[in-house]
């Protein structure tokens, strides 16, 4: 195994982890994003880095080390939007529960019963 | 602990075609029943209009499980004993909630899931498929939550004061099944499996889960199991 397979594995099982148990702190993921996005900014000035660096992991160029970051990035970015979804379902249902429970009987169509 | 007030909760969406004659068979029962509308957009209001229910409206529909909580929220808040879940969908009988409420009354169980694979009780008129995906729900469940029922996804329940006061559902959609044995198993509840039969109608089968959604249950169970 290259040492890329190893670190992209780890990575994506990290992300899955990570996730799941601590990254739900905002300031985390801005900490995440101002990274990635410095990463981002050397790697535009010095193109030959990402070739160099890519070398020492054992990938072939430095194109496809971005690529495989990418898709990483990517993954954990779907599943932060899905979880952020499903909080906010979360909260939705208990906003329609409440308004649904205070108009209970004044929005009766019928004689309501309480025995 | 006596248990002395019962309701019926019926979740419903889009069921105007059926609804009428489910309720009057309920209301039949002499027990009073909550009818959850959970956003339907037909004429619901209009033919729920003289019949002695009791009426919650979801402004938009949230899906089943968030039905039967906002059902269970309003049985807690008029200090009921115990509920029983019943599909608005002309499937189930309403002689099944005696049946179900039977084990509640005397005191032996905390929660009473209907079954309509207890005893010959309809289950041969399924399609083949349907038998398939509930045979794999039944063994999912298990690895889930360590519960083996004969049926998974029977709509009709009974819970009894414990459950009602234990039992919260968060999963909005049909993984509610699902959740109520995890919370079973969680909360040490006593239960049981009571038969019952239902009647399959074109209309209720149309409205049948699908495989697809069985994968959908699948993840909803994942996706919490993972998040605590």
């Amino acid at each position: 195994m290259k040492l890329i397979q190893l670190i992209l594995l780890t990575a994506l099982l990290a992300t899955l982890v990570s996730y799941f148990r601590w990254f739900r702190k905002p300031a985390l993921d801005k900490v995440l994003v101002v990274g990635v996005g410095l990463a981002g900014m050397v790697f535009v000035i010095f193109p030959d880095s990402t070739t160099r660096i890519a070398g020492w992991l054992g990938v072939g160029r430095g194109a496809d080390l971005l690529f495989y970051i990418a898709i990483v990035a990517l993954t954990y970015l779907v599943l932060l939007l899905y979880s952020k979804i499903k909080k906010l379902e979360s909260r939705v249902t208990e906003l329609v529960r409440r308004q649904a429970l205070l108009e209970a009987g004044r929005e009766n169509p019928s004689g309501e019963v309480r025995p | 602990m006596t248990v002395q007030r019962i309701y019926i909760i019926v979740p419903v969406y889009n069921e105007a075609a059926v609804i009428s004659a489910t309720l009057q068979d309920l209301l039949g029962t002499g027990y009073p029943v909550i009818v959850v509308d959970d956003g339907s957009t037909d004429a619901l209001p209009q033919i729920l209009a003289g019949l002695p229910v009791h009426y919650i409206r979801h402004c938009f529909n949230l899906g089943q499980g968030a039905a039967l909580e906002t059902g269970m929220e309003e049985a807690r808040r008029l200090g009921a004993d115990a509920v029983v879940h019943f599909d608005a969908d002309g499937q189930h009988a309403a002689g099944a909630v005696s049946v179900l409420l039977a084990p509640i009354l005397e005191g032996s169980c905390d929660i009473v899931f209907g079954s309509r694979f207890l005893e010959r009780s309809g289950a041969g008129q399924l399609p083949f498929t349907r038998r398939l995906v509930l045979q794999a729900a039944r063994y999912l469940n298990y690895l889930f939550t360590g519960i083996l029922l004969s049926d998974a996804h029977n709509g009709l329940r009974a819970l009894g004061p414990l459950a009602l006061q234990k039992i919260r559902l968060t999963q909005d959609r049909m993984s509610h099944a699902t959740e109520i044995l995890e919370e079973v198993h969680e909360y040490g509840l006593r239960y049981r499996e009571v038969p019952v039969t239902i009647r399959y109608s074109p209309y209720s089968k149309a409205k049948g889960q699908s495989l697809l959604n069985s994968v959908n249950i699948l993840f909803d169970v994942l996706f919490k199991k993972m998040q605590k």
